[in-house]
C-alpha cells in the first residue's frame, strides 16, 4: 500500500484557502479515504438526525403523514411555558446531579482498589462490576421492578426481616422516592463504565512516582492526595462530561421501571419527548413529532450550553491554578 | 341529566337466571378441545392464486390470536401454496410497525390501524384499500351485518368501505372480577345483587382483614395510567355523568360540556381514596401494570379487580383451578344505573393494505368474507369468547362458550348501549380529530396524582382539567374551520341522547 507523500515545501505564492485545503486533502487522500466510512456513518446517524430534528421542530407534523405545516417557532413558544416540560427538565438534572457524583466516586474507589497489584483477583472483580453494563437495560428495568416490589420483593423482604422497616416501601410507586430508586439502579447498572475510564487513567501514572514518594515516607493518603488526584485531573474533566451526558440518556430504564410516573414524579426529558412524539398512551390523540423535536432541540441546546460553560470553567480554573503555581515558583526563586 | 334506570332485585335475578341458562346450555356444548374443528374453510368465490405467496397479517393479538392461529393453520392446509405470517404485536409496536411499513411499501397485507391514526387520515394518505372491490359479493356480505356496524364517516367515506370492525365493541373494561372464596369468607355474594360502592369498599376492607397481610381486598395495574381514568370514568358514567370520548378527554354529548366537574367524578375518586386509606389496596399497585395485576389475582394476592372480559379466557386457560366470577361495576348511587355508552361501529378494525399485491388482496377478501358468514362468527365467538365479542348476536347464542364468558356477554348486552357520534352527524368533525392535541395531565393522570397525594385539591384539579379540555376542543374546532372544515361546537350536542337506548339513525334524523 502506498503511503501518503511527505509534505512538500511549496514556493511562496498566492493561493486561496480553498485551493490550499484541496491540495492538503489530495496530499493526504489515503487518510481521508480511511476516515470516509466513519464520516459517512456519523453524517447519517448523528448529524442528519440533529439537523432533521431542528428542521422538524418548525412544523406541525405528526411524523407519519404528508401534511406537515410550517409554523415557524410556534412549537418553541409552546414548549417554553409548558410546566410538564420544565418538570421533566428538572428531573433530568436532578437525576444527573444525584447520579454522577455518587457513581464517579464509587467508580474511582473501586478502580483504585482494582489497580492495586496486590489484589490477585482484580480481573474477576473488574468483570463482575462490568457485567451490568453489558446487560440489556430494558431487561434490567423489568427485573428491578420485581426486586423492588413491596409485595414479596427481595429488598423489602430482607429489610422487613432485619427489622429495618415496619412496612414495605413502594420504591417505584411512592412519588417521593421513585426517581431516586431509578437513580440507584442506574448507578449500579453503569458503574462499570467510569470504573474502566478511571482504571485507564490510573494506569497512565508512572509507578516510579509512588516509589519515590514511598522513599520519602509518604503514606497512602498523601500519595493519593498529591500524586493520584492531581494526575487524574485532566482525565476527570472528560470522564465527568461523558458520564454526565450518559446520565441524561436513561430512557429505557425510566420507561421500564416507572414510565415517568407516578403522576410525572420520575418523568425525565427523554420520556417526555417520547410521550409527545408518539402520542399519549391508549388515546386517539395524534403524535406530535414537530413539538417533540422542538422540546428535544431546546433541551439539547440547553445541555450543550451548560457543558460549554463547564468546559470553560474547568479551563479557567486550570489556568488560574497554573498561574498561581508559576507565581509561587517565581516567588520561591527570588 | 338522563332518566335514571333502576336495577331491581327482580330484574337482577331475571338476568342472572338468563345467564345461568346460557351457562347450562353452553355446558352441554362441544368440549373445548374440539373447538378448533369448528373452523371449516370454504370458498367465498375469491380468485385465490395457485402460485406460492406469503401473506402477512398484523394485529394486537390477545385472545384474537387464539382464533387467528387456529384459522390460519386451517387456511394454509386448504391452500398449500399460501404461507401466512401472523404477527400479534402490542399497540405501541403497531404504532411504529404499520406507519414504517406503509412508508417503505412493505406493510402487512392486513393490519390494524394505530390508535392515533384516524380512518380519514389512513384513507387520505392512501394506506388502505376500499373493501368494496375486494370482498366477494360485497353488498350481500355487508348487508348480513347488523345495523350500526358499518357507518359512513367511521368505517368508510363517499360510499366506499375501508374498515372492517371485526368484533363488537359492546363491552366495558372495568367490571368486577372476584375471587369467590375470599368474598364468601367476607360474607359477600355479588351474584345476589349489584354491589354498591360502599359495599365494595367495605368488602375490600373485610377481605384485607381476613388476609392478614397474605392477601388484600383490591388490586389494579396502577402503573398503567389509563386504568385510573377508566375506573373513575365508568363509576361516574353508570351513576349518570354520561359522556363520550373526544381526543383524550370526555364530553357529555347531551349538553356538549366536559363532565369532569360533575360531583359524581369526585365521588368516584373518593372510592379509590377510601380503599387506599383503609389499606385495602394491594401493596405495589402503583408500580404494577395491568397484566401483572391480572396475573396476581389467580395467585390469590387480592379479592377483587375492576377489569375487562379479556381476563376471563386467560384465567380459564392458564389457571383452571382459580375459582372466580364476574359482576357489573359497583354502583356509586345504587340502585340507579345508566348503561355504559360506546361509539358506533365496532372494535378491532382491520384494513387491507392499499399496495398489497392483487393475489394477497384476494386472500384478504376471502378471509374477511369468512368473518361475515354465520359459521365464521360462530367460530370467532367460540374461540375468542367474551374478550372480543363476535358481532352476530345469533352466533354468540350458538357458540360453544365457557359459562363465564357467556355470562359476561349477557351482562354487556344489558349494560352497554351505542352512544352518539359527531363524525356520523358531520364527517367534517374528522378534521377536528386531526387537530386535537392531548391534554396533559388528562383524567387518568389527574386521578393518579390525587391518589398519590401529589394533587391536594381534587375539585380544583378537575375544574382545571375541564377548562383545559374545553379550551382544547375550541382550539381544535377553530383550527379545523381555518383549514376549511364546516364544523362547530353544535356538532357535539345531541339533546335527544337517551343513554338507555342505542343512538341509531332515527335519533340522528331528529336533530
Amino acid at each position: 500500500m502506498a503511503l501518503a507523500p511527505p509534505l512538500s515545501v511549496s514556493k511562496p505564492r498566492k493561493q486561496t484557502a480553498i485551493s490550499l485545503m484541496l491540495r492538503r486533502i489530495s496530499q493526504h487522500r489515503w487518510v481521508y479515504l480511511f476516515m470516509l466510512p466513519s464520516l459517512i456513518l456519523t453524517a447519517l446517524f448523528t448529524l442528519y438526525p440533529i439537523f432533521a430534528s431542528f428542521y422538524f421542530s418548525l412544523f406541525q407534523w405528526s411524523g407519519f403523514t404528508s401534511d406537515a405545516y410550517y409554523i415557524g417557532l410556534q412549537n418553541y413558544q409552546e414548549v417554553v411555558p409548558d410546566k410538564q416540560f420544565w418538570n421533566a427538565f428538572e428531573h433530568s438534572f436532578i437525576f444527573m446531579l444525584s447520579s454522577v457524583p455518587i457513581k464517579l466516586s464509587l467508580a474511582l474507589g473501586i478502580a483504585i482498589l482494582l489497580n492495586d497489584r496486590a489484589l490477585r483477583l482484580a480481573p474477576i472483580f473488574r468483570t463482575m462490576f462490568f457485567v451490568p453494563v453489558v446487560t440489556t437495560t430494558a431487561i434490567v428495568g423489568i427485573v428491578m421492578t420485581f426486586i423492588m416490589s413491596p409485595f414479596n420483593g427481595p429488598i423489602n423482604t430482607i429489610m422487613l426481616d432485619l427489622g429495618l422497616i415496619a412496612r414495605p416501601i413502594d420504591f417505584l410507586g411512592d412519588p417521593k422516592i421513585a426517581l431516586f430508586s431509578v437513580v440507584g439502579v442506574e448507578i449500579w447498572k453503569w458503574l462499570g463504565n467510569p470504573m474502566i475510564y478511571w482504571l485507564a487513567a490510573l494506569q497512565t501514572i508512572p509507578a516510579s512516582l509512588y516509589e519515590a514518594a514511598e522513599v520519602d515516607g509518604a503514606n497512602w493518603w498523601r500519595k493519593f492526595a498529591f500524586i493520584t488526584l492531581p494526575l487524574l485531573k485532566p482525565f476527570a474533566i472528560v470522564i465527568v462530561l461523558i458520564t454526565a451526558v450518559g446520565t441524561l440518556n436513561v430512557f429505557a430504564l425510566v420507561q421500564t421501571m416507572t414510565g415517568g410516573g407516578p403522576y410525572f414524579a420520575s418523568e425525565v426529558m427523554e420520556v417526555y419527548i417520547y410521550r409527545t412524539a408518539f402520542g399519549a398512551a391508549n388515546s386517539m390523540t395524534l403524535p406530535r413529532l414537530g413539538y417533540a423535536s422542538a422540546a428535544a432541540a431546546f433541551f439539547g441546546v440547553s445541555v450543550m450550553f451548560l457543558a460549554t460553560i463547564q468546559i470553560f470553567a474547568a479551563r479557567w480554573a486550570n489556568r488560574e491554578r497554573a498561574g498561581l503555581a508559576a507565581a509561587e515558583t517565581q516567588l520561591g526563586d527570588s | 341529566m338522563p332518566e335514571k334506570h333502576k336495577i331491581s332485585r327482580r330484574d337482577f335475578l331475571k338476568n342472572s337466571a338468563i345467564g345461568s341458562l346460557g351457562m347450562l346450555l353452553a355446558a352441554q356444548g362441544l368440549p373445548l378441545a374440539a373447538q378448533d374443528s369448528i373452523i371449516n374453510i370454504v370458498s367465498s368465490g375469491a380468485d385465490i392464486t395457485s402460485e406460492p405467496t406469503t401473506f402477512r397479517w398484523v394485529d394486537s393479538g390477545d385472545q384474537k390470536a387464539v382464533f387467528w392461529n387456529a384459522f390460519f393453520e386451517k387456511y394454509m392446509e386448504a391452500h398449500d401454496n399460501v404461507t401466512i405470517q401472523y404477527d400479534a404485536l402490542p399497540w405501541n409496536e403497531i404504532a411504529q410497525v404499520v406507519p414504517l411499513g406503509v412508508r417503505n411499501g412493505s406493510a402487512h397485507d392486513v393490519f390494524q390501524r394505530p390508535l392515533s391514526v384516524s380512518l380519514a387520515q389512513a384513507v387520505s394518505e392512501g394506506w388502505v384499500a376500499a373493501l368494496d372491490d375486494i370482498i366477494p359479493n360485497f353488498d350481500e356480505w355487508k348487508a348480513s351485518f347488523p345495523g350500526g356496524v358499518f357507518v359512513e364517516g367511521i368505517t368508510g367515506f363517499n360510499g366506499k368501505t375501508y374498515s372492517f370492525p371485526a368484533t363488537s365493541n359492546k363491552r366495558y373494561g372495568t367490571h368486577l372480577l372476584y375471587n369467590v372464596e375470599y368474598l364468601a369468607e367476607a360474607g359477600v355474594d355479588p351474584q345476589a345483587g349489584p354491589l354498591s360502592a360502599d359495599d365494595f369498599v367495605a368488602t375490600a376492607k373485610k377481605i384485607t382483614e381476613n388476609g392478614a397481610g397474605r392477601y388484600f381486598g383490591f388490586i389494579m395495574g396502577g402503573n398503567q395510567v389509563n386504568r385510573w381514568g377508566a375506573i373513575v370514568r365508568e363509576f361516574a358514567r353508570i351513576a349518570g355523568a354520561i359522556s363520550m370520548n373526544v381526543g383524550n378527554f370526555d364530553l357529555d354529548m347531551s349538553t356538549g360540556e366536559v363532565p369532569y366537574t360533575n360531583p359524581l367524578y369526585l365521588d368516584a375518586i373518593d372510592v379509590l381514596l377510601r380503599l387506599r386509606d383503609d389499606g385495602s389496596v394491594f401493596p405495589g399497585t402503583l408500580s404494577m401494570n395491568a397484566p401483572e395485576a391480572r396475573a396476581r389475582m389467580p395467585q390469590g394476592a387480592a379479592g377483587m379487580i375492576l377489569q375487562g372480559p379479556w381476563n376471563i379466557p386467560i384465567w380459564l386457560r392458564e389457571n383452571p383451578d382459580f375459582n372466580f366470577n364476574i359482576a357489573g361495576q359497583p354502583l356509586l348511587d345504587p340502585p340507579n344505573f345508566v348503561p355504559v355508552s360506546v361509539g358506533p361501529g365496532g372494535s378491532n378494525e382491520i384494513h387491507i393494505y392499499a399496495e398489497a399485491s392483487d393475489a394477497n388482496k384476494q386472500i384478504a377478501g376471502d378471509i374477511f368474507h369468512y368473518l361475515g358468514t354465520f359459521e365464521g362468527q360462530v367460530a370467532w365467538a367460540t374461540l375468542v369468547g367474551a374478550a372480543d365479542p363476535a358481532i352476530f348476536a345469533e352466533a354468540v347464542a350458538e357458540a360453544d362458550m365457557q359459562p363465564l364468558e357467556r355470562a359476561a356477554l349477557l351482562m354487556f348486552n344489558e349494560q352497554v348501549r351505542v352512544g352518539p357520534s359527531p363524525i356520523v352527524r358531520n364527517p367534517d368533525t374528522a378534521a377536528v380529530n386531526l387537530e386535537l392535541r392531548p391534554i396533559t395531565p388528562n383524567l387518568a393522570e389527574t386521578v393518579q396524582g390525587i391518589y398519590t397525594e401529589q394533587i391536594d385539591d381534587a375539585a380544583a384539579a378537575l375544574q382545571d382539567l375541564s377548562d383545559r379540555a374545553n379550551a382544547e376542543l375550541d382550539r381544535a374546532i377553530a383550527a379545523a374551520v381555518e383549514k376549511g372544515a364546516m364544523v362547530s361546537r353544535e356538532d357535539y350536542i345531541f339533546p335527544n341522547w337517551d343513554p338507555h337506548q342505542d343512538y341509531g339513525e332515527d335519533f340522528y334524523a331528529e336533530l
